[in-house]
């Protein structure tokens, strides 16, 4: 019998999937309203028991499963990011007719899988994790399943997805050939100094699984389906990708590259500097040509996947503090960016459109207060949240002595400023065109002032999060 | 108790400021003067438990930041200096406050204006509870901005905006002063907590360091860049333009603001710091002779102004003048002591200057006034109070604590100091000559404005007169109350640690043994000055026209504030414009935009359009970008590990 | 030997059939191709003593799967010689990256090495061969050591589940479906009504 008090959130999480799921066949009215506040209470719970399992490391289920302060940490992201997002869908999905009570079972589904990614410490449950979220993350894109743009994003995604995660099992399957074993503390063993330069096949194996990531994180040149995606699903599965998906995956990517190939850094330290560059320098001049604000995010969340990727290619404790704290910081600019494009609504219909939140300032000055903080932020402005986290992760690639990539981060920075501000110029300068629909819903002011205020608030007391960051990338290190 | 007393005004700002719009005028009027008032009672008990319990209080919030070996803090530290602020800040602020409820009832965003005021009030009190250099210069950047906000309040007079600009830019002259002395005092002792530097400071005395090849006393160089930075915040000579003109401001902001408290932030900074200032004999003559100077500069310069705002507004530059001057001689008790009564009854003065401007219908020109006093008695009364107050007429608090500055100049034994006595008494004689010229212009003889005002002069609503009878008390009562502990007997005892004075420095205790003639001599000056303002303007009117008209130089000279505006704009603004212009049209259009941003931007656009055109949107071509990429880490691996 | 050249023969025959699958200009040769691709690798767990696998994927995948997809194709009237176009012009670069990264393997696989002991490693969790039967032996592992693994895979096959009902069904109205809980619970007061008619008078 496996001790299953470490995975005691992924049972419970998932016997709520299915609670839900039960509630929702056998209610006879279709609406969501009752399942996604027994979604958003499941996560809540989850997130308790998480924070209440502590963060010492244990393992069970014979070395598939881990939980440490890393974990722990991430996970709690995860689930802050997925129940916002829950909170946030309801309202658009009702006005668009398409609440359907299974939307929050994938939801919870996706989470834990992500939950599943997190603790994963085995490629098998890596994989088996990666895929129970990317399915539902499948579904969830084509969810509007009338929408022709969501039907393809939903296709194109699961595709390229595929595509993947066959990558992915390749190069695990090379890695097994070598070492012979898929636990990754067995690998980490095995491939501990001593043994010399490490055997090609184990590198293009280490490319492989890099490769596979880097498609679910979204980072170039496996990026490509990100816009296409973010543009075509509705817009509140988009808001629920770019943050906990994103999240989780990344998680996953720390937990692989400095866990079993920790000893490996030096070789794949290359790739990850070449792809976060790439997608720094994407993300900050493929979005300025955009009109339509999701595809615009889409490229800024490739960008910032690219500063993420800075701390990782670093690979030392500060370098993944600067991730932790990045990533922390990024779910709350993006959530409550996208809880103003979700509140983009004229005379009943959705517009996505850039120009079409002209003069916002003029019309809703608290709204655009708020997307200015988080326009800001994401530029990395000073002293908002997102610049220190973009601080983080550069001093750290300096200490480690990648300057080179720092500079270009900085670069690619100033260049993302331009289209982060040009928002904030056509919110303030232009003359209004149209006001959007009041009132935006309490629940959706409520994530944007709370989105708000942690931006502004971790400028003034930013040792919280530092500290549990800290705590957490320790774990990873066994320091 | 302590957190409260100075988060309870933020709060009130919050909520005053953000949801204005919901509760309304009175409920922003009730939350900010609720909220400021209770720090206000709150502030006594601390007073009591912090001086006559003699317990200084250090409490740390939590940690700001913490890179290397600099740690700053959120913290709170109480200790004498701390808690005499803190009551004349949150009283007058309180005050102010109430008063501004009936100043402020024509206007239409009230509660931006409360809030702006309670806003202010927290940052002034971060300012003054601050135990490191860091959030002491958090404190002061948030003043510097409450009193841009306020000066700019009505934001549609271009003259207003002006000034708040001028105020905010000829702050950042000081403030970069400021900025240099923080970076010195971590480059020096390692540290910006107060307690550690000033356990250090006399380890360092000696220290020096080298400079453009030469070598500098350490501390002195720390202290004159504070200085600057308190120069700029208390508008003394050279940096002292912004204040004037900030009078655009509305009445309350100027009793506030520009009176009694933010500009009083470098004469506290500075005693703040004096365990530092005390090692630097070059920097405490700086500050008496920079003090001396703008104490009777701007005493001459009011004599001649006609707008009662601006009248009150050089006085204040002057009173601030004899608060450092009494530093320089290291009076920082006199100092700080000079600086409690002032506050109470230059912001007295201000508020009756407002409840004037109020009767007469937003006039502000002396000479269209007049012969009001018969309607405004009340206003007058207290007019007449402060008025005492500041010249120093005996038993008003002002007389206490200004004679004490100048015994305490004379006590010194320098030159400087011996200068600064007389230059002291001179600006003595000039304001008591202003005062009395103001009086007189506005209140008495006979009336010369239109008889459409003179039909509408009327009492202010008492929810502006009483806050002017508590300052008025303040004013009759402070000096005598405060003497003892502050400057007196208990002096010792009340300070504590707050305040070092090195031995040798002892201008108070000789200022207590002064001869009979220097203790007099204010009073007589005084009286003198107050007897020529009866002579020229009300006996005589004839006469400064006549001397003027002799005079004409002179007069021109004092008129225009002894040109400094004109020479900063010769020296500063004109080049600036013309050096702009140039790297505008030429350096920045030309070149730099042109090769620069406008070509950086034009390559920017034209990768992005590449980028786009990447984006296909067939899923075979995102499927070959991802094999392709594949296929080139992996060939990369393979070249180079051969 | 002779299992050496089996392993060469069914795997050269899947990796034919793979690219046939994809080549073939008819869909339903694709399937069958595809179907030709699952018995060889059968054949290849059968190699490797994996009897039970090697049944499973020729139950499952061949009788369920490839015939779904054979019904499927075949009911849809798909024009696939459209999603061809724009084939041939990418051929040159991709044939290129393909046979780079190919010769890239080949140099990978011809000069292969095991860690030291992967050897051990690898056979550990396995139970004996010998000693119990293959079904037995995947059994053993499966509810032991991989029961995790084997919930997780139940999590994805029940979003897979999930998944498919809420992309494809919808209740269209006006379709007359049988529902026999409905059937049973009719009575005859409900349908039957009996009426006594007049003669000669007309309803």
């Amino acid at each position: 019998m496996p001790n299953l008090m470490p995975a005691l959130p992924e049972i419970f999480l998932a016997c709520a999937a299915m609670a839900i799921l039960m509630l929702g066949v056998f209610r006879k009215k279709d609406d969501m309203r009752a399942t996604a506040t027994l979604a958003v209470v499941a996560f809540a719970v989850t997130a308790l028991l998480v924070s209440g399992l502590g963060s010492e490391r244990t393992t069970t289920f014979g070395g598939m499963f881990v939980i440490d302060g890393f974990a722990v940490f991430m996970k709690t992201l995860v689930l802050v990011a997925s129940g916002l997002a829950v909170v946030m869908s309801v309202g658009f999905l009702e006005r668009e007719e398409i609440d359907r009570f299974e939307y929050p079972a994938l939801m919870v589904l996706a989470t834990l899988g992500m939950m599943m990614m997190i603790s994963a410490n085995n490629l098998m449950s890596l994989y088996l994790g990666l895929e129970l979220q990317s399915l539902s993350l499948y579904v969830m894109a084509a969810y509007q399943r009338d929408s022709v743009r969501a039907s393809e994003a939903g296709l194109k995604y699961f595709v390229l997805g595929a595509l993947a995660s066959g990558m992915l099992l390749y190069g695990a399957s090379l890695i097994y050939g070598f070492a012979g074993s898929t636990d990754f503390e067995v690998l980490a063993r095995t491939f501990a100094g001593g043994h010399g330069a490490p055997h090609a096949g184990v590198i293009v194996g280490i490319v492989f699984v890099v490769a596979g990531l880097a498609f679910k994180v979204s980072a170039v040149p496996f990026h490509m389906w990100t816009p296409d995606v973010y543009e075509g699903a509705p817009t509140p599965v988009t808001a629920f990708f770019s943050v906990a998906p994103k999240i989780a995956a990344f998680a996953l990517f720390v937990r692989v590259m400095v866990g079993p190939f920790g000893d490996l850094a030096d070789q794949w330290r290359q790739v990850i500097v070449f792809i976060s560059l790439a997608s720094m320098i994407l993300g900050a001049f493929a979005a300025i040509n955009q009109t339509n604000i999701k595809r615009l995010m889409a490229y800024s969340s490739i960008g910032h996947v690219g500063y993420g990727l800075i701390g990782l290619a670093v690979g030392n404790a500060a370098g993944i503090r600067g991730v932790l704290i990045y990533f922390a910081i990024y779910l709350f600019m993006n959530i409550g960016a996208f809880a103003v494009i979700l509140s983009m609504r004229q005379k009943g219909r959705m517009v996505e459109g850039i120009e079409d939140l002209a003069g916002l300032s003029k019309t809703s000055p608290m709204m655009a207060l708020a997307m200015a903080i988080f326009m800001f932020s994401m530029a990395g402005i000073p002293p908002l949240a997102g610049f220190w986290g973009k601080f983080y992760v550069f001093m750290a690639a300096i200490d480690a002595g990648l300057v080179t990539l720092a500079v270009i981060g900085v670069l690619a920075s100033v260049v993302s400023a331009f289209y982060y501000l040009r928002i904030i110029k056509v919110m303030y300068f232009d003359e209004p065109v149209e006001s959007f629909d009041r009132p935006i819903g309490r629940a959706m002011g409520a994530i944007l002032a709370v989105s708000a205020i942690v931006i502004v608030a971790f400028t003034v007391v930013p040792s919280p999060l530092v500290t549990e960051a800290e705590a957490a990338a320790s774990t990873l290190f066994g320091e | 108790m302590y957190v409260a007393a100075v988060f309870l005004p933020l709060i009130g700002a919050i909520v005053a400021g953000l949801f204005g719009r919901w509760i309304g005028d009175r409920g922003a009027q009730v939350v900010t003067c609720g909220l400021v008032g209770l720090s206000a009672i709150l502030s006594i008990p601390i007073f009591l438990a912090v001086v006559i319990g003699g317990q200084p209080q250090s409490i740390e919030l939590f940690t700001w930041m913490q890179s290397g070996s600099l740690d700053a803090s959120w913290a709170l530290k109480f200790d004498t200096l701390t808690a005499v602020m803190l009551i004349v800040v949150t009283w007058v602020s309180f005050m102010v406050h109430v008063y501004s409820i009936g100043y402020m009832h024509h206007d239409h965003s009230i509660p931006r204006f409360q809030s702006y005021l309670s806003l202010f009030t927290f940052f002034m009190l971060m300012l003054v509870t601050a135990d490191n250099l860091i959030q002491l210069f958090f404190g002061w950047e948030g003043v510097g901005l409450a009193s841009y906000l306020l000066i700019g309040f009505w934001y549609e007079k271009p003259s207003a905006n002006a000034a708040a600009i001028k105020a905010f830019i000829v702050n950042r002259v000081g403030d970069f002063g400021f900025a240099l002395g923080i970076f010195g005092a971590f480059f020096l002792f390692d540290s910006v907590v107060f307690d550690a530097i000033f356990a250090a400071a006399p380890d360092k005395a000696a220290e020096t360091v080298v400079f453009f090849g030469t070598e500098w006393h350490a501390i002195t160089i720390i202290c004159l860049l504070l200085f600057v930075g308190a120069m700029g915040k208390s508008a003394q000579l050279g940096l002292h333009t912004w204040l004037p003109d900030a009078m655009e401001g509305p009445t309350p902001v100027s009793a506030l603001i520009h009176a009694a408290t933010m500009v009083t932030a470098g004469v506290f900074m500075v005693a703040r710091m004096s365990p530092l200032f005390e090692y630097s004999d070059t920097a405490l003559t700086v500050v008496t002779l920079v003090g001396a100077f703008t104490a009777i500069f701007a005493a001459t310069v009011g004599c001649v102004q006609n707008d009662i705002k601006r009248i009150i507004a050089y006085s204040t530059c002057s009173q601030l003048g004899y608060m450092f001057f009494a530093i320089g001689v290291s009076a920082y008790q006199a100092a700080i002591f000079h600086l409690m009564t002032h506050a109470f009854f230059k912001a007295l003065l201000f508020l009756g200057a407002g409840s004037v401007i109020h009767a007469m219908s937003d006039e502000q020109d002396i000479r269209r006034m007049g012969g009001i006093w018969r309607h405004i008695k009340l206003t007058w009364a207290l007019m007449w109070i402060g008025s005492l107050a500041l010249a120093g007429i005996p038993f008003f608090a002002g007389y206490f604590s200004k004679d004490m500055i100048l015994e305490a100049a004379w006590g010194a034994h320098t030159p400087v100091g011996t200068l600064a006595f007389w230059l002291g008494i001179g600006a003595a004689f000039l304001t008591a000559f202003y005062s009395w010229r103001l009086l007189i212009l506005t209140f008495h003889g006979q009336p010369r404005a239109d008889e459409h005002v003179m039909a509408h002069v009327h009492e202010s609503p008492p929810v502006m007169t009483v806050p002017l009878i508590v300052l008025a008390i303040g004013a009759i009562f402070a000096g005598f109350v405060g003497y003892e502990s502050f400057v007196g007997h208990g002096m010792q005892e009340f300070w504590g640690n707050s305040i070092l004075v090195l031995k040798g420095h002892d201008a108070i205790e000789n200022a207590h043994h002064a001869p009979f003639w220097v203790k007099t001599l204010p009073v007589f000056v005084a009286l003198a000055g107050i007897a020529m303002a009866y002579l020229f303007y009300m006996f005589a009117p004839a006469l400064p026209k006549m001397l003027a008209a002799r005079f004409q130089g002179a007069y021109q000279f004092l008129l225009n504030k002894w040109y400094f505006d004109e020479l900063y704009d010769f020296l500063f603004v004109k080049p600036a414009f013309v050096l702009g212009q140039g790297f505008w049209k030429t350096g920045d259009g030309a070149l730099i935009d042109g090769l620069g941003p406008d070509g950086v931007a034009a390559a920017s656009r034209d990768i992005a359009r590449r980028m786009s055109w990447l984006q296909s949107g067939y899923v075979y071509h995102y499927a070959f970008a991802m094999i392709i990429g594949v296929a080139a880490f992996v060939t990369w691996y393979m070249f180079n590990m051969g | 030997m002779i299992q050496a050249l089996v392993f060469y023969m069914f795997a050269a025959i899947a990796v034919a059939g793979g690219v046939m699958v994809i080549s073939a200009r008819n869909p339903v040769h694709s399937v069958l191709f595809l179907i030709l691709v699952f018995f060889n690798a059968a054949g290849l767990f059968l190699l490797l003593g994996a009897e039970f696998l090697a049944m499973v994927l020729v139950v499952v995948y061949v009788g369920a799967v490839a015939v779904l997809f054979l019904f499927v194709v075949m009911m849809l009237d798909i024009n696939f010689l459209r999603f061809r176009e724009g084939f041939l012009q990418y051929l040159p670069t991709g044939a290129l990256v393909g046979l780079v990264l190919l010769v890239e393997l080949a140099l990978v696989f011809g000069t292969w090495t095991f860690a030291p002991d992967a050897a051990s490693v690898s056979a550990a969790p396995a139970p004996d061969v010998a000693a119990v039967s293959n079904t037995e032996a995947l059994g053993r592992l499966i509810y032991t050591d991989y029961f995790y693994l084997f919930q997780a895979a139940g999590m994805v096959l029940l979003v897979a589940m999930v998944g498919a009902i809420l992309l494809t069904l919808r209740s269209r109205p006006g379709v007359r479906k049988q529902d026999i809980a409905r059937q049973l619970a009719r009575r005859k007061e409900d349908t039957l009504e009996v009426r006594k008619v007049p003669s000669g008078g007309g309803i």
